[in-house]
């Protein structure tokens, strides 16, 4: 976005603001960021931070094979996040290796194959960069519609499933004896993660997509005692450090992905800040419980 | 159902961890309202028998009954039936700074098993978290993370958790390991209190022999099989015990002065 790019001072932005594709990139930086919030937020305290990390790099393979055989990279990587999530869960359930490890092996190699496949496309253009980092300024209705249905979608099984996924977390056989089916919420929860990280690749890059997950969960988890407030703090988080992001991109001429991170990391240490100052004050006990001083 | 109906029966049930034979044709009965032991060495296979009798692990063989109701080959039991059964693990995965408070924890004890919305029925349901707390000792913590507790402190959450709606059958997985003499000692006294109010049938894993034989009803020595059962002092006598644990085992009584309700 060559436009977006020259249109760097505070003025430019306002006029920015008024252009659709920055309109678009907005809403899809608050939409992607506050699903990366709320999947994140249990995805930490499932231990799952890693899944996403290596899943992110694994996309690259998917992407590649979409290059590769002339589709488009978007309609690949959906099915090929689902087809890693099921082989990563099968190959923890059958080979008992630890799941970091054999996320490792899995994530790897599928980096290995996705550069080779990469180095036999003579005629592409696309840009490493834009795989690597996002292109959320490019980011289209289309898009907008699948993360929100997506982020709809979660609200719904998350809100759902709470108990269950809380427990499953806790114990997995305190959670079966209270009639938990722990192996088919474990798989449900796993294949959304695993579509929810192919869906914002587009616009987070394969990199940077962890960080979506993690750092606004982690910032939620130091300033929050309940769960219901966790979940909402690293939805919001998510959220607004991706708006807050995007609009430093615009002012600064920096590039839009890492700058939402940057902010990502700046939201953390403020919540870390916060947890350290009101740890047993009043404030505190405002914040936790959600009850007035 | 009647009231003469086990709470559990069991029959022949025989169960496999991968190629290993973990428990091999087991049969035993809890009436109702009675405190069962379940002893036997480390590998003995108490930990799989409990998984195969709440139905999270498969049965190679045999049958089991949980309030006249089949359980399942993949643990399927009617949901009325589920909130009937209490379980306590020996521990909880908490990590640091684990978002969750103790009145939150106790509260999806009290919903009903399968998807829901934890906030419907939120006025019931705080109540009877509050009484729970209560009942256990536990009603300063309710705002407490519950990655902030002490162990003693966490057993007693655990058993808010089981009394916080009515149940019949309560599954103890080693509830009391890690806890010191006098903690382990107040635990017990609870649970014996909840179990004659609340008209619980207890199955416990216990390693405890001076513990079981105070205060369980019935006990089942297992080692794969059931090697004898009964009450604690038949099913505990030096020479049973030695079977069970091999010729070194001494039995050893001890008593804690100073610990209230034990004299």
């Amino acid at each position: 976005m060559p436009g977006f790019l020259a249109m760097a001072d505070a003025a430019g932005l306002l006029e920015v603001l008024g252009q659709p594709f920055m309109q678009r990139a907005l809403l899809g930086g608050l939409l992607t960021g506050a699903l990366g919030g709320l999947l994140g937020s249990f995805a930490v305290l499932r231990q799952l931070s890693f899944f996403s990390d290596a899943l992110g790099h694994s996309a690259l393979l998917g992407i590649s094979l979409g290059i590769l055989l002339g589709v488009n990279p978007t309609l690949v990587l959906i099915p090929f996040a689902v087809l890693f999530a099921l082989l990563v869960n099968q190959l923890v359930a059958r080979s008992g290796l630890p799941a970091d490890a054999l996320l490792n092996i899995v994530y790897s190699t599928s980096l290995a194959f996705a550069v080779v496949a990469l180095s036999l496309v003579e005629t592409y253009r696309g840009g490493i960069q834009q795989l690597l980092f996002g292109d959320i300024l490019g980011i289209s209705w289309s898009d907008l519609s699948v993360i929100a249905v997506l982020l709809l979608g979660a609200l719904i099984y998350l809100a759902l499933s709470l108990r269950a996924q809380v427990l499953l977390t806790l114990n997995s056989d305190l959670a079966g004896a209270f009639g938990v089916g722990a192996s088919r919420h474990r798989l449900a929860f796993i294949v959304l993660l695993a579509v929810v990280v192919a869906v914002s690749i587009k616009a987070v890059g394969v990199l940077l997509i962890s960080a979506f997950v993690v750092i606004p969960a982690c910032g939620g988890r130091l300033v929050s005692r309940h769960f219901p407030l966790y979940a909402l703090i690293s939805a919001c988080l998510g959220g607004g450090c991706a708006l807050l992001g995007l609009l430093g991109s615009g002012l600064t001429n920096l590039p839009s992905g890492p700058c939402v991170v940057i902010v990502q990391f700046a939201g953390f240490l403020l919540a870390l800040l916060v947890s350290k100052t009101t740890r047993g004050s009043p404030a505190g006990v405002f914040l936790h419980s959600g009850r007035q001083p | 159902m009647t009231a003469h109906t086990p709470v559990l029966l069991v029959e022949g049930l025989t169960v496999r961890r991968g190629e290993r034979l973990a428990v091999e044709q087991v049969s035993f009965q809890l009436a109702r309202e009675t405190d069962t032991a379940l002893v036997g060495p480390n590998g003995a296979g108490k930990s799989s028998l409990v998984s195969a009798l709440l139905g999270l692990l498969p049965r190679a063989a045999g049958t089991v009954q949980i309030l006249g109701h089949e359980l399942g080959q993949a643990g399927e039991l009617p949901r009325s039936v589920r909130a009937q059964i209490a379980y306590l693990p020996q521990t909880l995965a908490l990590q640091g700074r684990f978002p969750l408070t103790v009145g939150e924890f106790v509260g999806f004890g009290f919903d009903p098993p399968g998807l829901g919305l934890a906030w419907l029925g939120y006025r019931r349901r705080s109540e009877a978290v509050h009484y729970a707390l209560k009942r256990t000792g536990c009603q300063d913590l309710a705002e407490r993370r519950l990655s902030e507790l002490s162990g003693g402190q966490l057993k007693r959450v655990l058993l808010a958790f089981c009394v916080v709606r009515p149940r019949q059958l309560l599954v103890l997985d080693e509830a009391q390991a890690g806890l010191d003499a006098p903690s382990s000692e107040q635990f017990q006294q609870l649970l014996l209190e909840l179990r004659r109010q609340e008209g619980w049938t207890v199955l416990q894993v216990s390693h405890d022999l001076e513990m079981v034989r105070r205060s369980c009803d019935q006990v089942l020595c297992l080692n794969q099989r059931l090697r004898c059962s009964g009450v604690p002092n038949h099913a505990l006598s030096p020479a049973r015990l030695a079977e069970l644990y091999g010729p070194n085992v001494v039995p050893y009584r001890h008593h804690h002065a100073g610990v209230p309700g034990h004299g």
